[in-house]
């Protein structure tokens, strides 16, 4: 039951972490970014990628054996080898996060410069179709994520033996509960007043002496930082990368669907809207039993699940649960500035 | 209803003959259309300058091509010395000059509060890493709430703090925009029609009110009104479009006797 | 240098297709100003039906009929859609989270579809392609033929409309400028309904010869979009002819391009898409217009 419990926890700290950037990126700012995917899986790869084969050169396995070809027995040895060794362990996870943050900012950085100046429904086409290329990289390539079959990676809390699994679950949950501040704080400072109005006006933001272009930048570069967090997380949560799994419905559009229930603007809004439909759909894995009669595989009802309550969504509840909420003056001076009024 | 603002400041020493904004031989074309045509003027400092002309004539798009929004095809824009010529808007706003525009464009979702407490040139809680920290920016906005009060009283909204932009009438909206240019500090506003759907005692409070931050700052204002019976007597300067082009220039006194102005409006 | 006949008839029956897709998805854009997410989706959906009637023992252009029925009643539901939320003001980011909503339903019909043939008949079509049920003229095969008349004939057809009909008129008048349509009293909402519905079904049709002579599974549809996206950027975001042309060079690029490389990198073919997505991004950084833009303003010059 606590496995369960658990288990319910990570999957939502993970989407989580890609809902409160969606929103930083499309509540706040007005980025317009259907592909959500594209840094996940680029976080997704790099996890694939490195942490292995920094982990083959730093035990000096032989190099005759190639990660990606010779999967399952390179991962024995090295969880062997890792699961005496924490700081090892722990350094390569930080090694991974790094490099994915570093990688990530500086493609979200060169995507930006072509992507912002496109109007904005293009500018969702252009994401959307991003992600579509890396996956198709991605699950074609097999010395990079094990091609169509997926790969499986070293696990960075293999020391703990039994309680692995517990050891990055906690450290997914602590990852997401600063993420989630640093948004907060973001969200409740000026920058975050800033964002909004290049949301509603980008020409009298500039108007005002705001340099628009830079500023949505930023905020791209970051945001792309963040969801290659996510899917570097992801990836480790799993112990395997299967990138065929990064599909534009589950790390996409279900983020959306999570966003606008919850409340555009409203990270509180975005955490209960994420939370509600993580727990539905884990629901939904559960119920499955019940349906299994269906001649068809039950993971398609998913989809027209996630369709009809968008639908729902945006006849009846545009605006979500709790609706983006206005500053009252008197309440940011004593709260946030501890001003007397 | 004297602002505390303006006890701060001192009575500007007016250097009489220094010219703050210069635009020389300026053209602006859509396609084969000359919105306008070979224009050259200039802004002393501590000037209230008047831009009258039909519509059409091309006034807020000389305020356009002043603030940057539009790139001119031929001439040149100087400013304090600068060539700011097709500079992007937010440079000019940081060099010293702001606009307000003919039809009002607040930040609808955002109060009124926070549309004028958006209109700082520093504020360090703007910066990406910096705004991760409250102490680095409580002081700034500490002193900015309070510039913002201050205006709000100028411009008789104090009531309307915490109302969204979007729920604003016409007037009050014009109102918004004037309290956002002051909010900025400019050397130089440019205000595209800023008392058009305000009743004629508070326009003339208004009007009243930046002549006095011309007298304390030396601040010039680029003015494009219709309404002439109101404005004409605090402006020191006025200029004429017609289609594009300068067709007059001169004191109130002056233009106002030009048989040419008469033709013009009558057409 | 020698090209294998079949790259010439894939590089053919692929710029046939494409082009058409193409074009279908700028004038569905231009038209309601909406980018229809669900329209490479509807358009490949069609391709389970040139199945179906393939598996009934029938010849597989049967299909091409039910084809434009089908993408035709989608496209039309997918535009009732958007135009009563845009009555109620829902702002373009929902707008195309509405088109998500088909593009969902019928990528999930799609594959309970392809389930349900496994379950039930124990048919494997997780990848099927149909040529051997194809025709021959004159030892070529027929798809060469039929995706040759139907695209060019339809646009040729298309731009007699166009031109020569009222109802072609009043489209031009609606994409030029929808509120004087209006008000000079077309019944927007009428034509774009038809419009769109002929649309969709002429995607239909594109979309159901697709498996004539290649490979189809269920995320062809994802994959195209990618060069439809590609093929309309590269002719000009809104213009409909540049897409037309848009389409046969990307078309063009993806297999011609990956032809040559292969012989270096015979890994590359799987990678085709990945070009047109790199082509795409190209011509925005260096010509965001597209051709027809480019054209435009040496015109203007």
């Amino acid at each position: 039951m606590i496995d369960l419990l658990f288990d319910i926890l990570i999957f939502f700290c993970i989407y989580t972490i890609i809902t409160i950037s969606l929103n930083f990126q499309q509540g706040y700012t007005g980025i317009f970014n259907l592909g959500l995917y594209f840094p996940i899986i680029i976080g997704a790869l790099i996890t694939a990628f490195l942490p292995g084969r920094v982990a083959m050169l730093i035990y000096g396995i032989n190099s005759k054996l190639d990660f990606s070809a010779n999967n399952a027995l390179v991962v024995s040895i090295l969880k062997l080898k890792l699961s005496s060794d924490p700081i090892i362990s722990i350094s390569l996870l930080f090694l991974t996060l790094i490099i994915t943050v570093l990688v990530c900012y500086v493609i979200g950085f060169l995507i930006a410069y072509p992507a912002l100046k496109l109007p904005v429904d293009y500018l969702a086409l252009f994401m959307l179709c991003a992600g579509e290329s890396l996956r198709v990289i991605g699950m074609q390539t097999d010395w990079l994520a094990g091609g169509v079959m997926g790969i499986i990676i070293i696990n960075p809390f293999g020391w703990l033996k039994d309680f692995s699994y517990y050891g990055i679950g906690i450290f997914i949950i602590l990852l997401t509960i600063i993420i989630v501040l640093i948004h907060q704080k973001i969200c409740n400072s000026p920058l975050g007043r800033l964002l909004k109005s290049i949301r509603e006006n980008e020409l009298v933001a500039e108007c005002i002496g705001k340099n628009v272009n830079k500023i949505k930048r930023k905020v791209l570069s970051f945001s792309f930082a963040i969801l290659g967090i996510g899917g570097v997380l992801h990836a480790f949560s799993m112990s395997a990368v299967v990138i065929g799994g990064y599909t534009r419905v589950d790390f996409s559009f279900w983020p959306w669907l999570m966003m606008i229930v919850g409340g555009t603007g409203n990270n509180l809004g975005v955490l209960l809207g994420t939370f509600s439909l993580v727990i539905m759909r884990r629901i939904m894995i559960i119920a499955k039993h019940f349906f299994l009669f269906l001649p068809f595989n039950i993971v398609w009802l998913e989809p027209i699940l996630l369709a009809l309550l968008l639908m729902f969504t945006l006849i009846f509840k545009p605006k979500g649960i709790l609706s983006e909420k206005p500053l009252e003056i008197k309440k940011y001076m004593e709260k946030t500035l501890k001003l007397k009024t | 209803m004297v602002s505390p603002i303006l006890s701060l400041g001192k009575n500007h020493k007016q250097e009489k003959n220094k010219k703050l904004l210069i635009i020389e031989n300026l053209s602006k074309r859509f396609g084969s259309f000359y919105a306008l045509q070979n224009i050259s003027l200039s802004i002393p400092e501590a000037n209230i300058v008047l831009l009258i002309g039909p519509n059409g004539s091309g006034k807020t798009t000389l305020i356009n091509c002043i603030s940057g929004v539009y790139i001119p095809e031929e001439g040149k824009i100087w400013f304090n010395g600068q060539d700011i010529t097709g500079k992007p808007p937010h440079e000019i706003v940081k060099i010293g000059i702001s606009r307000s525009f003919q039809i009002p464009e607040p930040f609808k979702k955002l109060t009124v509060a926070e549309n004028l407490l958006l209109c700082s040139l520093n504020n360090p809680g703007e910066s990406f890493l910096n705004s991760l920290s409250k102490n680095l920016w409580k002081k700034y906005e500490k002193f900015l709430i309070d510039k913002m009060f201050n205006i709000l009283k100028v411009i008789g909204l104090e009531d309307k703090i915490d109302t969204l932009a979007e729920e604003l009438s016409g007037g009050q909206l014009k109102l918004l925009e004037l309290g956002r240019l002051l909010m900025l500090d400019s050397k130089l506003m440019l205000l595209d029609e800023p008392i058009g759907g305000i009743n004629p005692l508070l326009a003339n409070e208004i009007l009243f009110y930046i002549k006095k931050i011309k007298d304390a700052f030396g601040t010039s204002f680029l003015i494009v009104e219709h309404r002439l019976d109101i404005i004409m007597k605090y402006v020191d300067y006025v200029h004429v479009l017609f289609r594009g082009n300068l067709v007059a220039s001169g004191t109130p006194e002056e233009v106002t006797r030009k048989k040419e102005l008469y033709d013009i409006y009558l057409i | 240098m020698f090209v294998p006949l079949a790259i010439l008839l894939t590089l053919l029956v692929y710029s046939f297709i494409l082009s058409l897709l193409a074009m279908g998805f700028t004038l569905q854009y231009i038209t309601l100003n909406v980018p229809n997410l669900a329209y490479s989706t509807l358009a490949f959906a069609s391709t389970y039906l040139t199945l179906t009637f393939t598996l009934m023992g029938f010849t597989p252009y049967l299909a091409m009929p039910f084809a434009f029925t089908l993408g035709g009643i989608i496209s039309f539901l997918v535009y009732k859609f958007i135009t009563f939320l845009r009555n109620r003001g829902t702002p373009i980011v929902g707008l195309m989270i509405a088109t998500i909503v088909f593009d969902l339903i019928i990528y999930a019909l799609m594959n309970i579809y392809a389930d349900y043939l496994a379950y039930t008949f124990k048919l494997y079509v997780g990848s099927f392609c149909l040529t051997e049920y194809d025709f021959k003229i004159f030892s070529y095969p027929g798809i060469l033929l039929v995706s040759a008349i139907t695209s060019i004939g339809l646009v040729i057809l298309f731009t007699f409309i166009l031109v020569k009909t009222k109802f072609g008129i009043a489209m031009r008048a609606i994409m030029e400028n929808y509120n004087l349509a209006c008000i000079d009293g077309i019944d927007t909402e009428k034509i774009l309904a038809i419009a769109w519905f002929l649309v969709g079904g002429i995607a239909g049709i594109s979309g159901s010869l697709y498996p004539i002579w290649f490979a189809m599974d269920p995320w062809v549809g994802a994959r195209m979009f990618i060069s439809i996206f590609a093929a309309c950027v590269l002719g000009g975001l809104k213009s409909i002819y540049g897409s037309l042309l848009g389409g046969f060079i990307i078309a063009f690029s993806e297999i011609f391009i990956t032809y040559f490389l292969s012989i270096y990198f015979p890994w590359i073919w799987a990678y085709r898409a990945v070009i047109s997505m790199v082509i795409a991004a190209i011509t925005l950084v260096k010509m965001p217009t597209g051709i027809s833009g480019y054209l435009q303003k040496i015109r203007g010059k």
